[in-house]
């Protein structure tokens, strides 16, 4: 199901500043991931995956190098770019799901598409499409606090449906969750990954989730180990 | 869904605190509206008395008396259209502390003098100008006592004695009632024959309190004053000349800087909200930090976000602060009537509404800045402890 | 004794907190300390009202006046009145065996006060106040034994010279020693300055009667007699002899109770606007420190937990979370209290009298009776705000302790 490269990582370096001294997180990192791929990247704490998931996002910049999206460069773009580059291509997927506790299952949804010009009924259409797709259609008007913590990030999947990105970065999607629900947590992001297409990227502690995708990465203070292919 | 919306559902997020925030603006906006209107209803009813009238008072001070005579005297100086005069009688109703502003005229000149301020039916004025012993009540008084055309009403004098029998008492008939013709014109008062008032009482025969009257335009105003001051040069009784607007405010002014009282006190109450309200916004987006870091993360624009936070700080502030004016409209409204035309004008006059919504809108335009500033600026990599 | 222990360890944990949440507890300080401020004002100028006015006058001092007259400058009373008087039972009479009464003028002339003046000195221009002048009779410094003469001396009798209150010279233009003052057509000359036990006689300017008289042709009128008494008896005496001579149609009272209930005309209406003022104030300020404590509770919501699920009451919770409200009010209450003291106490402010119709001049006065009343309301405030929060904090769960991302 894979083809043609979708994210294109060159000499990427990043490094921060803290008080006196500078930490390298990356020092010229390559990588490639072609469309429609799903890959668990796995590493111990300050490795840099939540660095490589946030450069893949585009919520931050490589101090060097260069990031390539669909043909197009990512790094050169201003914070507004960025901004209106991240609500139509990426979709996130946090560890604590992150959903607005104002705001129903279905308004959760919805929020990606206040970002478009979509009409009212177009947005409930895709709301419930979306919704039904995790299988909580009849939670719609349900709060966060009212749901369980898989039901929770079933939600933030649909959210991160909502505007049909090519890529999905889930950052420990089943971190906070008990093995059942984490599994079936998995098998709908590797669903989404057959079926729909979506390309995904997943920062993971846990070796069983990882076996969900095509391959896993192995990063260890900022450099890919071992290269493994799933079939 | 929209953003408003959004700021809506973050605005009550915690109930309990938007409701005392509300609470807390509410109160200072009904301070506002209060003292605010009382404030104006004293400038504005100085200001609105015609610009070509002036006093004439005896120069030791305005409780001097002046000679009947110079009445007369004036009444012939060029430039001078209409003349009228008062005496003060120290007026009131069965007991002392039911002080009514009473004075002695002359029927014709003085309704004629203030023909644009006070309405009164035609027929009534002339009862007025004919009965020797009838009196014209303002409406205030006629409603607090509950008099009527024709009741006959005992008025007492703590100055005065009645000739008649050595009492302070002077029964007097209710000849009309006299309307406020604009609304901030005092009708807390009585007006009886002067001519009645001389021949009755025991000293101070055919002197007077003080003069008024109408020049032809405002612009000989200074003219006239000087004629008359100077004709009055070296007598027994100098005169100061000026005009009814200078007089009021002179005299407000004697009670105490009322407008620096009051500005005082609704300062001190906008920085007791600005304090409480600043901080509760501050407080209140910090604790939000990681929904808005999720916000940027999904493509919501920074100046969207900072748009949503001053919005919710406007909006706060508007729901506190309207209900808080609508209050004070109604308490003005309740003092008013309570004062029974004390300090004619009151209300919630229109100046006073508009300048309290846009202290609504700066108090939340400023509350608002800081937090709206830090949602602005914040940094989705840090706030989400992504490092 | 243990429970003691418990309610000590919690206060200090939520007392060493306030820094933590510095803005928060920062805002509930000054928001009470403002809304105290603004009573404390008013009451203090309520405060030092009634002490001028209650501070005027001797018990032992009668003032007569044309009955139902209620003030000096509506009452006329008469040289034989007078004469009557000095004859009556009750009245004191000086070691020379005269009578120690002093039939007085009250006019209104008036001056410009010292804020008043415009900048290019000149006092004709400016805004004028009503001011009282009142003529002695001969007497009239005698029936005064606690008069004290700060500066110069006092006015000759038959001379067009002034003596002025020291409150007044205070606050008035132009009303120094030496001075020349034009009142209608003439002039006076000040030449001295007096103290009067801070009272409304201190906002006067004192002459001899004639000279006043002919000033606004009064010949043989006076407004009142003051009479110097002999006992505590000694004014239903003089007021049963009023009575029963139909000459003498004149109200008798102390000069103590005449002044006491124009004062508390006055001073009752400051206290009527002071009042609901601060109340209303009070409500917003409330609904500052209830958000403090809220936000404070949920902020040491885990401490607190813990502690519950080591064994510590929820009584302790309660009783510290409210004594950190109280400290946060008394602050608020003491910096008011401050603030107040500091800006208002001494400030001197004039204003028209009802009754007198010319200028009062008094001294706020921030006493210890006001600045109680100021922490009481912080205290009020404190307690409000701080005992639903404490509530909450009573009854937090234990599994909080374990605390959640």
């Amino acid at each position: 199901m894979t083809g043609q490269t979708l994210i294109h990582l060159q000499d990427v370096s990043k490094r921060f500043v803290k008080g006196k001294d500078t930490i390298t997180i990356f020092d010229h990192l390559g990588l490639s991931i072609p469309a429609g791929d799903f890959v668990a990247v796995m590493g111990p704490s300050g490795s840099g995956k939540t660095t490589l998931l946030n450069l893949l996002g585009g919520i931050d910049q490589p101090t060097e190098g260069s990031i390539t999206f669909d043909g197009g460069r990512v790094d050169t773009l201003t914070e507004g770019q960025l901004a209106r580059w991240r609500a139509h291509n990426v979709g996130f997927i946090f560890q604590f799901y992150n959903l607005m506790p104002t705001l129903s299952a279905a308004r959760n949804v919805e929020l990606p598409l206040l970002l478009t010009s979509f009409g009212r009924a177009e947005r409930k259409r895709r709301v419930e499409a979306a919704l039904s797709l995790v299988g909580l259609a009849e939670r719609a008007d349900h709060y966060p606090r009212e749901m369980s913590g898989g039901q929770q990030q079933r939600v933030a999947i649909a959210r991160a449906l909502i505007s049909d990105p090519k890529l999905l970065l889930c950052d420990e999607p089943t971190g906070d969750l008990d093995r059942t629900t984490a599994d079936e947590i998995l098998a709908m992001l590797r669903l989404l990954n057959q079926e729909m297409g979506k390309t995904i990227v997943m920062v993971t502690h846990d070796p069983e989730a990882a076996k969900y995708a095509r391959r896993t990465l192995h990063l260890d203070k900022g450099r890919f180990t071992e290269r493994e292919l799933v079939a | 869904m929209s953003d408003l919306y959004l700021l809506w559902r973050n605005l009550f997020r915690r109930k309990l605190r938007t409701f005392l925030m509300m609470l807390a603006i509410f109160v200072a906006f009904v301070i506002y509206g209060v003292l605010g209107s009382i404030h104006y209803a004293f400038e504005h009813g100085v200001d609105s008395s015609a610009d070509n009238r002036l006093v004439v008072v005896n120069k030791i001070t305005f409780i001097q008396p002046l000679p009947y005579a110079y009445v007369g005297k004036i009444a012939a100086i060029k430039g001078v259209k209409n003349v009228t005069f008062a005496n003060w009688f120290g007026g009131y109703y069965q007991d002392a502390r039911n002080q009514i502003g009473t004075f002695a005229v002359d029927p014709e000149s003085y309704l004629r003098i203030y023909r644009d301020d006070l309405r009164i039916d035609p027929a009534q004025r002339e009862a007025f100008i004919h009965d020797r012993t009838s009196m014209v009540v303002g409406e205030a008084i006629a409603t607090k006592y509950g008099w009527k055309v024709g009741d006959r009403i005992p008025i007492n004098s703590n100055i005065f004695t009645n000739k008649a029998d050595g009492s302070h008492t002077w029964q007097l008939t209710v000849a009309g009632i006299a309307y406020a013709a604009r609304k901030s014109f005092n009708t807390s008062f009585i007006i009886f024959q002067y001519e009645n008032f001389n021949e009755s009482k025991t000293f101070g025969k055919d002197t007077i309190g003080w003069i008024t009257l109408e020049t032809d335009s405002a612009a000989v105003n200074e003219t006239v004053a000087a004629t008359i001051d100077e004709l009055f040069a070296n007598s027994t009784a100098e005169t100061n000349t000026q005009s009814e607007k200078a007089f009021g405010k002179a005299f407000l002014a004697q009670l105490g800087n009322i407008a620096l009282i009051i500005t005082l006190v609704v300062g001190a109450a906008f920085a007791t909200i600005l304090m409480i309200v600043g901080n509760t916004m501050v407080m209140a987006v910090r604790e939000r930090t990681k929904e808005i870091a999720v916000l940027k993360t999904l493509g919501f624009p920074s100046w969207r976000i900072w748009r949503q936070v001053l919005g919710e700080s406007v909006l706060l502030s508007l729901l506190g602060g309207v209900p808080g004016l609508l209050v004070a409209g109604l308490l003005v409204t309740v003092l008013s009537k309570a004062a029974s035309g004390a300090i004619p004008g009151l209300a919630l006059t229109l100046p006073v509404a508009g300048l309290g919504l846009t202290f609504m809108l700066l108090l939340g335009v400023i509350t608002g800045f800081l937090p709206a500033w830090n949602a602005l600026r914040l940094n989705i990599v840090t706030a989400l402890g992504r490092l | 004794m243990r429970v003691f222990n418990e309610i000590a360890v919690v206060t200090t944990i939520c007392i060493k907190s306030i820094p933590q949440r510095f803005w928060a507890s920062f805002s509930t300080v000054v928001a009470v300390g403002l809304v105290v401020t603004v009573l404390l004002a008013f009451l203090a100028m309520a405060a030092g009202f009634q002490q001028t006015l209650r501070g005027t006058g001797a018990k032992d001092m009668a003032i007569l006046m044309r009955a139902g007259s209620q003030a000096e400058l509506n009452s006329g009373v008469t040289r034989d009145q007078a004469r009557l008087i000095e004859e009556a039972p009750g009245v004191m009479k000086d070691a020379d065996g005269k009578p120690l009464v002093s039939p007085e003028l009250y006019v209104i002339v008036d001056g410009v006060k010292k804020t008043a003046v415009p900048a290019d000195g000149n006092l004709k221009k400016a805004p004028r106040s009503n001011l009282t002048l009142r003529g002695l009779g001969p007497a009239g410094i005698a029936v005064r034994p606690d008069l004290k003469i700060v500066e110069g001396r006092a006015f000759k009798p038959g001379t067009n010279e002034l003596m002025v209150g020291r409150a007044l010279q205070k606050d008035f233009a132009g009303l120094n020693v030496g001075n020349t003052v034009k009142l209608g057509n003439s002039n006076w000359l000040v030449v001295g300055a007096f103290e009067l036990g801070g009272s409304v006689f201190e906002s006067e300017l004192w002459a001899d009667t004639p000279e006043v008289q002919d000033l606004f042709h009064r010949q043989n009128v006076f407004q009142s007699i003051r009479a110097r008494l002999t006992g505590p008896d000694a004014l239903k005496t003089l007021s049963d002899y009023a009575a029963n001579d139909p000459q003498l149609k004149l109200d008798v009272t102390t000069e103590a109770d005449y002044y006491a209930q124009q004062a508390s005309r006055t001073s009752d209406l400051i206290q009527k606007l002071g009042w609901p003022l601060a109340i209303a104030m009070a409500f917003g300020a409330l609904a500052g420190a209830l958000n403090t404590m809220y936000s404070s509770v949920a902020a040491r919501a885990q401490e607190i937990a813990t502690l519950r699920c080591i064994g510590f009451s929820g009584t302790s919770s309660f009783i510290g979370t409210l004594l950190e409200s109280l400290v946060l009010a008394l602050m608020g209450g003491i910096v008011g209290t401050l603030v107040t003291w500091v800006l208002f106490d001494g400030l001197t402010g004039s204003t028209l009298s009802g009754a007198s119709f010319s200028q009062i001049v008094f001294t706020f006065h921030l006493t210890p009776a006001v600045a109680l009343q100021g922490i009481i309301l912080a205290l009020v405030v404190g307690l409000v705000g701080g005992v639903f929060p404490a509530w909450r904090a009573a009854r937090i769960p234990i599994v909080e302790a374990y605390g959640t991302p």
